[in-house]
């Protein structure tokens, strides 16, 4: 064998032929999805033959060769059918230098697929840092070089990830219930006005906070990059809780012959601090630590004094959904500490400085503390007040020593943490 | 600029100029300064090479046919598209028609697009003829003389010719195979209706048209950078995604010939 014949048989040897046949199809009909899956699967060079017993394919084929930048080789007959070649050309149909994911089997136990479970190949790969231009490609996707770059910008993985949000994300669909159902509105019976007015008063309050309790999680996910997908999902239940939260409150102020009530400037203030805080972590721990977790015991001193079925049920369903996201949140911050040293000054910074951005903010809405002393006294029965007023002196002192233990559980120590504690708002949230 | 070399574009729709600002960026990036100017229509844009107000033209077959022999054959040519090769027409007739060969389409209802598409009227007379067929004794002729001037750059009276012969307005007709390629890729719904039944022979589209051939090397560095862009390069591709190629050439001009054999044959320039 001479070299000329030897190098050229390397040549052919270098690219493969594939046969697809596109029996009666034409470029209308099917023939073209047919070869461009083909052609996917070769290189440039490689060749497919197309074998086809429609006539219009003898135009549509070039036609399309052309539009697609192949290679139209022409058309030879075997066995009476038409044989038509394409040469794959050089233009990648898909930018990437990633190759694909295939062949994951994710773990389904008993039926159940647990989100936890969906950590398998390349969607297992958590970056340290996250690609502005991944943007909305689900995290594993094979993403095409060029795509525009998003503005997230919280792209760092100890700040946004952490590996029990995929849990109570599950948990968090589990527990959904629905404000228009699931509440026993029949039970509702007339109360004392006052009463009735001093529930509304609370309704009105809590339902305002349940608005910055939805906003800020909500201007997080807008932040966050949808790399750390858990973490955006838990956010998005935690949104969706925070709205039938809003919905049953205000449900509850209308539902019985009351009425929305007050909203004062301190609480307003107090809240829209919450939404200013420019650091995710920050913003968490202010809220769902400090904030929802104060609100746990609110929501069980209401459970325990309220005088009818409805407002019980309320209270209690919401603290429920509260808890969930003090406990994402404390894993989250856990999570966070564990590789940012400096992360307990950014926590105590934030604290700080919120304290002194509402110094103006001498106590809680003065309705509102009021509205706890009726609630717990059952009404305006003087008899009853001095013991109601002592219940929400108990009330105050147990949200002050669990929001303690909560900053200690995070790594705080205890004088320290009596010492934040203290600056936390009077709001609550 | 001054000193730029500005390229003459026909503006046939409103992403020529974002096409255009993006060749420019990309010339600047490579350090050759290079403009554009806009012109409605090709008459103008050949009339501005010819007088030197611009240094190139990006031309139709059409355009560049009348400059070559505005100059006495004395023009040059620097590049065009690989999609400009082996351009065809595409002869379509309606599925009911029961037209199945060129043959078949004496006394048929035939459709054309704008009389000065080399496309999609110009050549396919003059493939017809060749062919046995006086387009102007044999067929009932229906002609979609949509944006005169812009050369069949706009693609309209292409789309009317496919309508009408889906329709049975007319029950046949004649496109570029790049739109029928694209009919078909995009599902239309008049695709379905139609069959491809002939294909003409390969042509020449596009070029980037000189004055001069002796100019050549005066621009053979804009050249380069032109032949450099990359379609595997996500900038470039945008570009090149819009303008409709995957490469730049060099000139073929072999399928030009045709075109010149065309246009003598219908008289199609009076000057």
């Amino acid at each position: 064998m001479d070299i000329a014949s030897c190098s050229r048989q390397l040549m052919i040897s270098d690219f493969s032929t594939t046969s697809i046949d596109a029996l009666n199809l034409s470029g209308s009909d099917g023939l073209f999805l047919l070869v461009s899956r083909a052609l996917d699967r070769l290189k440039p060079g490689d060749i497919v033959e197309i074998s086809s017993d429609n006539p219009s394919v003898d135009h549509d084929l070039p036609a399309w060769s052309r539009f697609t930048a192949h290679r139209y080789l022409g058309k030879t007959s075997t066995n009476g059918r038409a044989v038509h070649r394409i040469e794959k050309g050089t233009a990648a149909r898909i930018l990437t230098d990633r190759d694909l994911d295939w062949n994951n089997h994710a773990k389904i136990t008993d039926g159940r697929f647990d989100t936890r479970s969906w950590l398998v190949g390349r969607t297992a790969l958590i970056r340290e840092k996250a690609l502005p231009s991944d943007g909305f490609a689900p995290r594993g996707a094979v993403v095409e070089t060029g795509s525009p770059e998003f503005p997230f910008d919280v792209l760092e993985r100890t700040q946004a990830w952490n590996e029990s949000a995929a849990d109570f994300y599950d948990q968090a669909r589990t527990g959904y219930w629905d404000a228009s159902h699931d509440i026993p509105w029949n039970q509702l019976v007339p109360l004392d006005a006052e009463l009735e007015r001093a529930i509304c008063q609370l309704m009105t309050f809590l339902a305002e906070n349940e608005y910055s309790a939805l906003y800020v999680p909500a201007k997080w996910i807008a932040r966050i990059h949808p790399h750390f997908a858990e973490t955006i999902l838990f956010l998005s239940t935690q949104v969706s809780d925070e709205a039938r939260h809003i919905e049953v409150f205000v449900k509850r102020a209308l539902a019985n012959g009351g009425g929305l009530q007050f909203s004062s400037a301190s609480t307003q203030a107090s809240l829209k601090s919450l939404l200013d805080q420019e650091d995710f972590i920050a913003a968490s721990f202010l809220l769902s630590v400090l904030g929802e977790g104060t609100f746990l015991d609110l929501l069980r001193y209401i459970e325990r004094g309220a005088p009818d079925a409805v407002t019980r049920e309320i209270a209690r369903r919401t603290r429920i959904d509260e808890t969930r996201h003090v406990h994402f949140a404390l894993a989250h911050i856990r999570h966070a500490l564990r590789t940012d040293l400096k992360l307990k000054d950014t926590l105590r910074r934030a604290i700080t400085e919120r304290a002194s951005v509402l110094s103006g903010v001498k106590g809680l809405n003065p309705l509102v503390e009021e509205s706890l002393v009726i609630l717990a006294a059952g009404g305006l029965s003087p008899q009853n007040l001095p013991e109601a007023i002592r219940a929400r002196g108990e009330l105050y002192k147990t949200m002050h020593e669990n929001r303690v233990r909560r900053l200690i559980t995070i790594g705080f120590a205890d004088r320290e943490a009596e010492e934040l504690s203290e600056l936390h708002t009077p709001n609550f949230m | 600029m001054p000193n730029a070399i500005n390229v003459g574009v026909v503006a046939y729709d409103p992403k020529v100029v974002t096409i255009w600002e993006g060749i420019k960026d990309y010339f600047t990036q490579n350090q050759l300064e290079t403009d554009f100017v806009l012109f409605s229509n090709y008459d103008a844009q050949v009339e501005a090479l010819l007088k030197g107000w611009i240094d190139i033209a990006w031309n139709t077959n059409l355009a560049y046919v009348k400059v070559y022999r505005k100059t006495g054959g004395k023009c040059g040519v620097l590049a065009m598209r690989d999609t400009d090769v082996g351009f065809t027409t595409t002869i379509v007739a309606g599925k009911a028609s029961g037209i199945e060969r060129i043959q078949d389409l004496k006394g048929k209802r035939f459709a054309l697009g704008s009389r000065d598409s080399g496309q999609a009227a110009i050549l396919p007379q003059y493939f017809l003829k060749q062919n046995g067929i006086n387009p102007e004794k044999d067929l009932q002729l229906t002609r979609f003389d949509l944006d005169v001037g812009k050369h069949g750059d706009t693609g309209t009276s292409e789309v009317e010719v496919l309508k009408a012969v889906a329709s049975g307005e007319a029950q046949a007709g004649a496109i570029g195979d790049q739109y029928w390629a694209r009919a078909l890729t995009e599902n239309l719904p008049e695709a379905s209706k139609v069959r491809a039944i002939w294909t003409s022979p390969g042509y020449c589209h596009c070029n980037f048209t000189i004055r001069t051939k002796e100019d050549e090397q005066r621009f053979a560095r804009w050249t380069e950078i032109l032949l450099a862009m990359d379609y595997n390069k996500p900038a470039d591709r945008r570009i090149m995604d819009m303008e409709g190629l995957k490469r730049w050439i060099r000139p073929q001009m072999d399928g030009y010939r045709v075109l010149f054999e065309a246009v003598d044959d219908l008289r199609f320039f009076n000057d």
